[in-house]
């Protein structure tokens, strides 16, 4: 009975922190930028592309519109002060996994991973939450069916693409194409270095 | 809870479930994953992405010559030296000095303030000083001491410093120089020439205590020709004498061990044999015998053989090499000298000291050497330094010489440093730093400038005004290019031509009383300059596998004549000092000689620099940086110095000679079609991805430097552990090089063998894991899962290489 209430409480949202929206010092809206404006996720984030860490935007990034836009909504207050005074904004992370687990983005993002899959539906999100529980078990879904989750590389960033009614077939074609091998990604060396 | 006052406590089954139910319910009172937060830049530098690395040509010297390397550099932190394959002395490839420096930039013993008597001082005030010095000597009174100095923005401080104070006295000095070298140029040639010979174009070589493929600045260039002749199936035939063994030696496929003094006369068999007419050879059979086989060898291939003399040699050797090589046509090119400094580091040395027991020097300006440190004892340098009223030592240390000097001032490390430098064969090449300055340093540039006052003083304009009139039109392209490639084209100096070698005479063998002590630069610390780098204390010799100090080698007959096995401690005591040390017998090494090191020891550092390990030699004999000192006496000591080290047993015999295999070329021809069925195996088959990885260490071409075991330190985060703990036998060293020594061919031969894990495929390591940390995975590699690991270390226990190693305190 111990057992089964620890499984229950483990995979909860309470213990996953799966649709947690956390305060953030400024109240982006994913919503506004992508949403309405359209901008891409690599317009900010820039290493999603490059490297390991996606990265959140630098204050200068901010700036690159808010210098001429909306100069001085109150809203933005902190951005602003933050380039005055040459400090960062300590933004709350939303998305995170344990320090023993090594996640590179760029190979996600390379291998036909879209953001919405992970990220869900930012273009609703007013604040940022963390759509999926990011449990090594809700990874190895994909791990080990790659094909039910990839899609196209330039549909990657597109966050209205949905999975089509053949994904298995379009998956599985992908996944040769893509050369993903199946096998390799449940090593636990792709992970846990 | 049950109550814990009844006086029976009974814990049935519900009790037990309640207990479990509220340590459950307890354990999840906090159970999500902490809060993080995620800082980015304000204003992120251009062109990084964070977390990935990018790379920056810069130039690392060594014993004053540049050698061109590429830093790796994650989030403005450099974190690993590798090599630039566009530098003709990288190639591609680093050393180990080249890798440990990464340490050295991090070093917490590094200075990091001015210090004025011991006080913590500031620059400025530092200045305000040197003003008033300035003002009250004459030029002639300031003397500027200095490592070799061929760096042209260096060069145009010191003539500025000179422009200053008109007849400043220069000292330059290199404990490891080419003295011998260059004098026996100046024998031959009449002139300051150095030989660089073009080691892929030679079929036969005969090093007379030379060690082109140990140590040094040129050691890369000279590897890569070597290696790739290895593997080409055109393999060289390497003939060495030596005294005690080198990685020369071991490389050898023809070696002789012979006393230094009579190591000439194998120089002297084989000019004879050209018609040299110098008298007869003093050897012994079996050393006439090797030598005339070697004279038959050289003279058998005509224009593809050299003889090449090390610096334990005299210049009259040095000149009769020459001569050799020019009746040989072997495939030397001469280039000029580029040092504008004609004498050489020994008559420096001595002329610094001679000046300042005269009382000649006011002001005495030391830029990164150690003169207290490598001075002999006789010459009374600490006094010396002492008495001078002005005194400043700019260093990355406050080692022997920063304590006797007044001023002991910090300076900025390589990789935080903007310069330049040149190799040995004159390729210029910029130094560009990894990371801003970590202290507030200086670098000898600034230094200089700082001194002569210049109008500009930061190290970036000082060499942008170097090298501006070498670009014709746009600098600005001209500099970025050479900083992207970390070469200046057109640098490289041509070589000349030159007329016959002037055949001199060689001096009959000199006798020795006593024994002879061999000295050479330490294989992990260099002149001392790398003692408290930790990776390189702790990177086990070549040879005695020793870490963490300086051992004395011994022939085994006169170990055997005192009484002494490896490990015991002797004293040598040379005109009345004595040196303790423990002893190490090498087979193979010449009766009468005690080999050893330069570097360690540096007891006298106020900040012990690298623990004050192993001791100090340099300061025996009456000539600085002695590289055979004679009359030595040896006996069993009364002290016990430990001896630490990664590998005891190194001599291979009977069925262990497996370990090690060493065949001569035919005996290679005839096994190579021999396969080797695979025994059967209950272990499970790993399964196989798309692809494999796999590393082969061609034991062959291994010279045995260590570069990869401090490479391997670098870019794995490998701990170093300490000297208590090696000689508890828990070294960390995720790639070790064996070292064996095993007959073959009637001779002893000695070898390196790295082993890394191995990688295999079959692994006996991970059936014996509980919780199946060690897994193979698809590409064939037998991978680690770290959080998985309990710490058993049965698969340590099975391990048949013995590599695995649990560092408990990640």
């Amino acid at each position: 009975m111990g057992a089964a209430l620890t499984y229950l409480i483990w995979k909860s949202p309470y213990a996953t922190n799966q649709w947690l929206t956390r305060g953030q010092p400024v109240a982006f809206s994913h919503a506004h930028h992508v949403g309405d404006l359209g901008l891409d996720c690599r317009m900010c984030h820039i290493g999603a592309e490059k490297a390991a860490f996606a990265g959140i935007p630098s204050t200068h990034i901010c700036m690159t519109c808010h210098s001429q836009i909306w100069t001085n909504a109150a809203m933005l207050a902190p951005v602003r002060e933050s380039l005055k005074t040459r400090m960062p904004l300590h933004w709350q992370r939303v998305n995170r996994l344990p320090d023993y687990v090594f996640f590179d983005h760029s190979v996600h993002v390379a291998n036909g991973v879209g953001c919405s899959t992970c990220h869900g539906p930012v273009q609703d999100m007013a604040l940022m939450r963390q759509q999926e529980p990011l449990t090594m078990g809700w990874c190895l879904q994909c791990h080990r069916h790659p094909e039910r989750y990839v899609r196209p590389k330039d549909r990657v960033f597109d966050m209205a693409w949905r999975a089509p009614d053949d994904q298995a077939a379009q998956g599985y074609r992908l996944v040769k194409e893509y050369h993903i091998d199946a096998g390799h990604l449940t090593d636990c060396s792709i992970c846990h270095r | 809870m049950p109550s814990l006052t009844t006086d029976r406590m009974t814990v049935d089954r519900r009790v037990a479930l309640k207990l479990l139910a509220s340590a459950v319910a307890a354990t999840m009172a906090r159970c999500s994953p902490p809060d993080e937060e995620i800082v980015p830049y304000v204003d992120m530098p251009e062109g990084l992405v964070a977390g990935e690395s990018m790379r920056f040509a810069t130039t690392l010297s060594l014993s004053g010559y540049g050698r061109g390397f590429l830093g790796i550099s994650v989030d403005g932190r450099p974190i690993k030296i590798e090599g630039n394959p566009r530098h003709p002395f990288s190639l591609g490839a680093t050393d180990i000095f080249a890798e440990a420096e990464v340490l050295s930039l991090y070093d917490p013993g590094r200075s990091s303030a001015a210090l004025r008597d011991g006080q913590i001082a500031n620059w400025d005030d530092f200045a305000t000083d040197w003003e008033r010095v300035g003002d009250a000597t004459a030029g002639s009174a300031i003397a500027l001491v200095t490592g070799r100095i061929v760096s042209p923005t260096m060069l145009a401080r010191i003539d500025a410093l000179k422009a200053r104070f008109p007849g400043l006295r220069w000292y330059r000095y290199e404990p490891v120089s080419d003295d011998a070298a260059r004098a026996g140029a100046q024998l031959a040639y009449g002139r300051l020439v150095t030989a660089m010979p073009r080691w892929a174009e030679f079929d036969v070589v005969l090093a007379l205590d030379a060690d082109p493929l140990g140590h040094g600045p040129g050691q890369l260039h000279t590897a890569r020709a070597f290696s790739s002749r290895r593997g080409s199936g055109h393999r060289q035939e390497i003939h060495v004498v030596e005294p005690a063994w080198t990685l020369t030696g071991a490389a050898a496929d023809f070696r002789l061990a012979l006393a230094p003094q009579l190591i000439g006369e194998v120089g002297r068999l084989i000019a004879n044999g050209l018609g040299a007419n110098l008298g007869e050879a003093q050897l012994s059979e079996t050393s006439r015998a090797f030598a005339e086989q070697v004279s038959r060898k050289l003279l058998a291939a005509p224009e593809r053989a050299v003889v090449l003399a090390g610096e334990g040699q005299p210049a009259e050797l040095h000149a009769l090499c020459h001569w050799i090589n020019g009746r040989l046509r072997a495939p030397v090119d001469y280039l000029p000298s580029f040092d504008p400094i004609d004498t050489s580091s020994r008559d420096q040395f001595l002329a610094l000291a001679e000046d300042l027991r005269a009382r000649n020097i006011l002001a005495l300006i030391i830029v990164d050497v150690n003169p207290v440190y490598d001075s002999p004892d006789s010459l009374n340098m600490v006094d010396a330094v002492r008495s001078v009223p002005f005194s400043a030592h700019l260093g990355l240390y406050r080692d022997e010489t920063g304590q006797c000097c007044h001023w002991h001032l910090p300076a900025t490390h390589p990789l935080e440093s903007w310069g330049d430098a040149r190799a040995l064969d004159g390729t210029a090449s910029l130094v560009q730093p990894l990371i801003q300055r970590l202290h507030d340093t200086r670098t000898h540039d600034e230094f200089l400038a700082l001194l002569a006052n210049e109008p500009a003083k930061d190290a970036y304009d000082l060499t942008r005004a170097t090298w501006r009139p070498m670009a014709a039109a746009d600098f600005d392209m001209w500099w970025r290019t050479a900083l992207h490639d970390g070469v200046i084209a057109g640098t490289t100096v041509t070589p000349v031509t030159i007329s016959a070698a002037q055949l001199s005479r060689l001096p009959e063998p000199s006798s020795a009383s006593g024994l002879t002590l061999v000295l050479s630069p330490d294989p992990a610390v260099w002149d001392g300059r790398f003692a408290n780098n930790a990776w390189l204390q702790e990177c086990p010799s070549p040879f005695t596998k020793q870490v963490w100090g300086n051992c004395i080698r011994l022939a085994p007959g006169d170990a055997a004549k005192l009484g002494i096995a490896d490990e015991d401690t002797v004293d040598i005591e040379l005109d009345g000092v004595t040196i303790s040390a423990p002893a190490i017998v090498m087979e193979g090494q010449v009766e009468g000689t005690a080999a050893s090191s330069w570097g360690q020891g540096h007891h006298a550092a106020d900040n012990l620099l690298g623990g004050g390990a192993g001791e100090r030699y340099c300061g025996l004999g009456s000539q600085p940086f002695p590289r055979v000192l004679n009359g030595a006496q040896l006996r069993k000591s009364a002290k016990v110095i430990p001896f630490r080290s990664t590998q005891s047993h190194t001599r291979l015999s009977g069925p262990a000679e497996e370990l090690f295999q060493i065949a001569t070329l035919a005996e290679l021809a005839k096994t190579r079609s021999q396969t080797e069925a695979l025994p059967p195996s209950l272990l499970e088959v790993p399964p196989k991805g798309e692809y494999a990885w796999a590393m082969v260490v061609d034991s062959d071409a291994c010279i045995g430097c260590n570069a990869c075991v401090v490479a391997c330190q670098a870019e794995n985060n490998v701990p170093i552990v300490g000297p208590e703990e090696i000689s508890q036998g828990r070294d960390m060293h995720w790639l070790r090089v064996d070292g064996y020594a095993r007959p073959q061919g009637g001779v002893m031969r000695r070898g390196f063998q790295p082993v890394p894990c191995m990688h295999c495929e079959l692994a006996p390591c991970e059936p014996v894991c509980p919780v199946e940390a060690s897994v193979h995975d698809h590409e064939g590699l037998n991978v680690q899962v770290y959080n998985r690991c309990i710490g058993t270390r049965f698969c340590e226990a099975n391990c048949p290489y013995k590599v695995r190693r649990f560092n408990w305190f990640a």
